[in-house]
């Protein structure tokens, strides 16, 4: 994985911590605290997909973004994003 | 009294406000919780009631009160019981917003406004999210698109997790910008 992919994603998830760390202290920390784990073998696979499809909510939606950005970059300019941020010669 | 003094004791008072609006916090998502849990569907009408009237205007579908059971719509055979009252939804914003605004409380009187503006803030962000996640389902329900890995029930609480994450994650961006304060981490400088 590039730096720069890299560097966004743990942005994003940075970014998003703390709705996530709501999301699971109600949804898993409480049920836990209140014994849910042991009378609800139910649970533990409730709690896996709980805890899994968060994560991957905020990799597809930051891929979807990264995508969209780009795609709106390319039509603005008719050319690539490293293309319209190199300086123009003429102008120097 | 000496300027480093005065400042050191201005601090241990903010300190000290911030933590009985955290403790007043717990004790407030502690009675939703308990409240929650003894409650009948009539005694959550103060979030089932709008909830089933903004779901009305999403689908068009008519809910009509069952006792005992929950906002009931005959003609969708779709019933929303307790379990979609969206309380865990309130405890969730409730307190993340309280966590992202702590650092605003100087004073009681501000501490006391931030309970506030959380708690009506996540209550109406609730019966938004809520009503979203029920509208979808709905869909869903009329026109299943589970895949063969997946049940119905599978698809659902996907769904559920999805629209209620995704409802913190646009909350929290919202109250974000409201508040002035943009984010730059894990952007350069």
């Amino acid at each position: 994985m590039s730096y720069a992919v890299w560097t966004g994603v743990t942005g994003v998830f940075r970014r998003t911590a703390l709705p996530l760390a709501s999301y699971y202290v109600v949804t898993l920390a409480l049920p836990l605290i209140n014994g849910a784990a042991r009378s609800d073998s139910a649970f533990v696979k409730h709690a896996l997909v709980v805890l899994v499809v968060p994560l991957a909510v905020i990799v597809i939606a930051y891929a979807i973004g990264q995508i969209v950005r780009a795609t709106l970059t390319n039509q603005d300019t008719g050319r690539s994003p490293v293309t319209k941020s190199r300086p123009l010669r003429r102008s120097l | 009294m000496c300027e480093p003094a005065a400042r050191a004791a201005a601090v241990g008072e903010s300190v000290k406000t911030k933590l009985l609006v955290v403790a007043a916090a717990a004790v407030i998502a502690w009675g939703l919780k308990r409240h929650y849990a003894d409650a009948r569907p009539e005694d959550l009408w103060w979030i089932l009631s709008p909830t089933a009237r903004v779901v009305s205007v999403m689908t068009g579908a008519t809910f009509t009160l069952e006792p005992g059971e929950g906002y009931l719509s005959r003609d969708r055979l779709f019933l929303i019981e307790k379990a979609c009252a969206g309380v865990n939804f309130i405890i969730a914003a409730f307190g993340m917003l309280v966590v992202l605004l702590l650092q605003r409380v100087g004073s009681a009187v501000s501490g006391l406004r931030l309970l506030g503006v959380s708690l009506l803030a996540s209550y109406a962000a609730a019966v938004v999210v809520n009503s979203v996640r029920i509208g979808v389902a709905m869909r869903l329900a009329d026109h299943p698109i589970a895949p063969s890995m997946f049940t119905a029930s599978d698809v659902h609480r996907i769904e559920g997790i999805v629209v209620y994450f995704g409802g913190l994650v646009l909350l929290h961006e919202i109250v974000r910008r409201l508040d002035g304060r943009g984010y730059t981490a894990g952007r350069r400088p």
